[in-house]
């Protein structure tokens, strides 16, 4: 494993010097990096990363968010997407080319209030972010609770290569959701749901925790619930 | 409130929501009788002649009383003049815009100002100095700093909290001219009126609704009672009906949980 190097820094701050490979909030002068929000800066070999403490969600192409429908067009879903942005669900990407507002009832397929699952199609800071609904998995979520973290915290939950969502799965039996926005749905019996939700709570308030995910181990308690 | 229209719950939320409601239950848990917290702070504001901050779970009001010398108005030219206006700050929740007040600030304040005014909280008679000439004034001023819902009553604490502990300047009258001297005396307080928000969500009835149930509610109705338990004013809003035997359930319920809630608006205004 390469040497991780964490610093806490704030806007203005030199990350590191070097030749590295950038990812969102840092900018580059000559050879100093910046960053550019308030967070966690890591250090890599040859790559530096910096997740912000707090924020909203900026859409990005191709993330899979939980949308709430908000509004119904004739063209169209508008779908709050726990952003400055509202993401809009063209009605031809769900009923397919012939789609004509005269035959087709847009209400009949998702109704003000549904939470989808979606995903971004394509976005650019002139115009609101375009959703689709294409591929598995997508479309309306029809029960479950939801949650609401921080955008920022998403990674945690989901955890290394998805062994914190997986733990939580395992011992609950709940079937959990999650939008690169924030947005989490958890579905189960009413008693995994409970723990779902406080393991997740646990999560978003110990985002820092060395080692967090024996912390939520420990609290979601020792034997696996299962299939229920 | 039209303003909470904007806000959509969500389908999966309000089916559990109702769900919930017909085990007697809800979803923060509270029992259907049961208001959110309250906490009020008073003397908030040092310029103020008396003021208040009250939040009832996240929904926060701030209250100001300002009291000046005024002419009466001449129907009523022995009696003081009281004046509660509310304003909804833009910053308060999202659905909330800047610009002249919106129909809900104006609901707002005149559900507010009829409980205060109706149950004859301060004795407007005390008020008068020269009968036709000069009456003292007493203006209450309210910004809702959050929205969660139920802002009637958070505003209607708020008021009565800021009156109940707010000073003014003693009038003596010199050769037919009002002179205000240094000595403070409270504002003649007869009694406490607590107002109650009750909503109907299907065919149950809630008290205190936050803002998911108030968006859910298809019925609202606000009772402010008074010291003795008397019912001193109503409003009953949005567009569904409401039945008698429901207008009874509703009154007896705002007389039980008023009761609870002026025992700790007193405590607080000591």
């Amino acid at each position: 494993m390469p040497m991780i190097q964490r610093r806490q820094v704030i806007p203005g701050d030199v990350v590191a010097k070097g030749n590295y490979r950038f990812g969102s909030y840092i900018e580059r002068h000559g050879d100093e990096y910046v960053a550019l929000r308030v967070g966690i800066a890591e250090i890599l070999r040859d790559e530096i990363k910096l997740s912000p403490l707090t924020g909203p969600y900026l859409p990005r192409t191709d993330d899979e968010v939980i949308g709430k429908v908000v509004d119904v067009n004739g063209f169209g879903w508008v779908v709050d997407i726990n952003s400055c942005f509202d993401g809009f669900l063209p009605a031809s990407f769900v009923f397919g080319r012939d789609f004509s507002p005269a035959t087709h009832d847009l209400s009949s397929k998702f109704k003000v209030g549904d939470i989808i699952g979606t995903r971004i199609e394509s976005f650019e800071r002139s115009r609101d972010p375009q959703l689709s609904i294409r591929g598995q998995g997508y479309g309306k979520i029809e029960s479950g609770e939801i949650v609401k973290i921080s955008p920022t915290k998403v990674p945690r939950i989901i955890g290394r290569r998805g062994a914190m969502i997986n733990l939580i799965n395992e011992r609950t039996g709940c079937d959990i959701k999650v939008g690169q926005n924030g947005v989490v749905v958890v579905d189960g019996s009413p008693e995994g749901i409970v723990k779902a939700v406080k393991a997740i709570r646990l999560v978003e308030e110990e985002t820092r925790a060395p080692d967090l995910i024996s912390k939520v181990e420990e609290a979601l308690g020792g034997s696996a619930v299962g299939g229920i | 409130m039209s303003m909470m229209k904007n806000y959509v719950v969500e389908t999966i939320r309000k089916a559990q929501m109702v769900q919930l409601l017909a085990n007697g239950k809800r979803l923060d848990e509270r029992a259907l009788d049961q208001p959110r917290e309250l906490k009020i702070e008073t003397g908030v504001i040092p310029k103020a002649n008396g003021s208040a901050r009250v939040t009832l779970g996240n929904t926060e009001v701030i209250a100001g009383v300002k009291i000046a010398t005024g002419i009466p108005f001449p129907d009523t030219p022995d009696k003081g003049i009281l004046m509660v206006n509310a304003e909804i700050l833009p910053m308060s929740s999202p659905y909330a815009e800047a610009g002249p007040p919106s129909e809900d600030a104006i609901e707002l304040a005149r559900v507010t100002d009829r409980g205060i005014r109706e149950s004859e909280m301060v004795d407007m008679g005390k008020l008068s100095l020269i009968p036709g000439k000069t009456v003292i004034a007493v203006f209450v001023d309210c910004n809702v700093m959050n929205v969660d819902g139920n802002l009637f009553d958070a505003t209607s604490y708020a008021v009565v909290s800021a009156l109940r502990t707010a000073k003014m300047k003693k009038y003596v009258i010199k050769d037919d001219k009002v002179e205000a001297t240094d000595e403070l005396i409270p504002v003649p307080v007869e009694t406490t009126p607590v107002s109650v928000t009750i909503a109907r969500i299907g065919d149950r009835l809630v008290v205190d609704p936050n803002a998911e149930e108030e968006a859910s509610m298809d019925m609202r109705i606000t009772i402010t009672t008074d010291d003795n338990g008397n019912i001193c004013a109503s409003q009953k809003g949005e567009a569904s009906t409401i039945t008698p035997e429901q207008v009874l359930q509703a009154a007896d319920v705002s007389i039980k949980v008023g009761k609870a809630i002026r025992a700790q608006i007193i405590e607080a205004t000591k």
